[in-house]
């Protein structure tokens, strides 16, 4: 897992993957109700967390 | 020129030896942020106990109306001034300076704007913080973060005087860098403010 919040450039894109995630529990839960914007919290969680695990962390240095 | 010219050549105090994998300056920047996180989820914490552990029948309190619309274009033009940022630092990543001084501008203009009109909201909103435990914590969560805005904001009139005094190059921009980090972390913490205070 890198940190999202390593350079600028990772926080603009961690900002962007936030804009998302939350807009999308937003909408959910304004046009479904509560329950539509827990499911969509739930399943974009579970996404986020495995995208976060499986991204290969950084090499530790040599020598 | 030898090595005994190179060491009276060197000014100032040996560079320190650094074991992290991560560059100091980033490291100081990516603590503080972690300290910024766990005063925010203090405050979070007390904003769900407020809303969910007390389970108040109407949330807001009947009576009480939040500012959403002027709130969601305060949110958009936050959003945009993280564009110019990751713009300004983009440009002098090519060794544009005009890119950059544009960027920093006009940054702290949306950031200044978006401090104003939370202000002007305070003033015109019609509850005080005194008045219960719900406007409480509407303040605090919202001023918290609008004090981070001010920090922002000071770093970034900083490196805006210092991007027209020419300090940065593509090489060297360590100084826009860092407040660039802050300043999409703000971003970052707006959106969880304003989706769980005003939207949900």
């Amino acid at each position: 897992m890198k940190n999202p919040l390593r350079s600028e450039a990772a926080a603009y894109r961690f900002l962007l993957g936030t804009v998302v995630y939350f807009g999308a529990i937003a909408i959910a839960s304004t046009a479904g109700g509560r329950w539509a914007g827990v499911a969509v919290f739930v399943v974009a969680t579970v996404v986020v967390l495995v995208w976060f695990l499986r991204e290969p962390g950084e090499k530790p240095p040599s020598g | 020129m030898s090595v005994h010219a190179e060491a009276h050549e060197h000014h100032g105090p040996p560079a320190a030896h650094a074991s992290s994998r991560v560059d100091s300056r980033i490291l100081g920047m990516l603590m503080f942020i972690g300290s910024e996180i766990m005063l925010f989820g203090s405050f979070f914490t007390a904003y769900f106990f407020v809303r969910v552990v007390n389970n108040p029948p109407h949330w807001p309190p009947v009576g009480y109306h939040l500012p959403v619309f002027v709130a969601g274009v305060n949110t958009l033009i936050l959003v945009t001034s993280s564009f110019t940022m990751h713009w300004a630092l983009s440009s002098i990543k090519k060794g544009n300076r005009a890119g950059l001084q544009a960027g920093l501008v006009l940054t702290f203009l949306m950031g200044f704007t978006f401090l104003f009109t939370q202000i002007t909201e305070y003033a015109r909103i019609g509850f005080a913080p005194h008045d219960n435990a719900f406007t409480t914590i509407f303040f605090c969560l919202t001023g918290l973060h609008g004090a981070h805005v001010f920090v922002g904001l000071t770093l970034l009139m900083v490196a805006t005087v210092r991007a027209f005094r020419g300090h940065y190059t593509a090489e060297q921009h360590y100084g826009v860098e860092l407040p660039g980090i802050y300043w999409h972390f703000v971003d970052v913490m707006w959106i969880v403010v304003y989706t769980t205070v005003y939207l949900i």
